[in-house]
């Protein structure tokens, strides 16, 4: 992928995660007592129910890809930054690829978890 | 690349970070980039853990099918419970604070490299003073402290109701 791309795609996903977390938040902080929010189950906006409406679960998968790829390539120009290298920037590159993808698996596992717990 | 030509890139790495830590005769702007650095990292440290501590909504590391809806209540109480003292309130107001200086000043900086708000461009002239930090950039970089300042106090009356 060209820098140009990273970069474009760095600054969407940060205009994406206004939104998707401005979402995330709304629901947590605006929609209720906050403790109550916080709990397992409860409220219409508790911890569950925020899972298992599959719309806002879906904005939390939106919200952890876009984060993910915006904190890992925010350390990576931070990085490259700090020292150049054809060697170096491959090796950097690879080290958060990987740890996206771990991420993501996980992230993505307790959305899916969360959405079919009864 | 070797393990040993790593570590010996450490000392220049160091110098690099604690650059942003040492402001010796720092502009506006450079406030602005330091601290953008500062607080992305911050953000990022606290995704990371904010996807392991919500792992624990289904029931930890361990679970990788549906488990007992019972078993994923008590797993997410007890994180809760442990999250739920004053230290870790005290750190999220920081986090709060780190957020909402990072996303109005991520609008600010979206529009520069877009080409908005960047001035005419003009003939360099002594003392060379940098003029692409223009009075509508300095306005949105002051309103992204301000939002941020904002953002701490809303969470200190949420997590400590003052």
């Amino acid at each position: 992928m060209k820098e140009s791309t990273k970069m474009l795609l760095h600054y969407t996903t940060g205009i994406g995660i206004e939104i998707v977390g401005g979402v995330h938040l709304f629901t947590i902080f605006l929609t209720g007592p906050y403790l109550q929010n916080l709990a397992f189950s409860g409220g219409p906006y508790s911890v569950i129910a925020v899972y298992r409406n599959s719309l806002l679960a879906a904005t939390l998968e939106l919200l952890l890809i876009f984060v993910a790829y915006h904190a890992l390539n925010g350390i990576r120009v931070i990085l490259i930054e700090f020292h150049q290298g054809t060697s170096w920037e491959r090796g950097v590159s690879w080290v958060l690829t990987a740890t996206g993808i771990m991420l993501l698996v996980y992230g993505t596992r307790t959305i899916l978890i969360a959405n079919a717990l009864a | 690349m070797g393990v040993a030509t790593m570590i010996s890139l450490v000392p220049e790495l160091k110098r690099a970070l604690f650059g942003w830590f040492y402001p010796y005769r720092y502009n506006l702007e450079r406030w602005a980039y330091a601290l953008q650095r500062i607080s992305g990292i911050a953000v990022a440290g606290y995704f990371l853990a904010h996807v392991v501590e919500t792992g624990n909504l289904v029931g930890g590391l361990g679970v990788w099918s549906v488990p007992p809806a019972d078993f994923s209540r008590d797993a997410w109480t007890a994180t809760f419970r442990f999250l739920d003292n004053p230290l870790f309130d005290a750190g999220l107001i920081v986090i709060g604070f780190m957020l909402a200086y990072h996303a109005a000043n991520g609008i600010r900086l979206t529009l520069t490299e877009f080409g908005f708000l960047q001035g005419r461009p003009t003939r360099p002239d002594f003392p060379y003073v940098p003029k692409s930090f223009t009075k509508a950039q300095r306005a949105l970089f002051w309103l992204s402290l301000l939002f941020a300042v904002g953002a701490a106090v809303y969470a200190l009356n949420v997590f400590f109701g003052v």
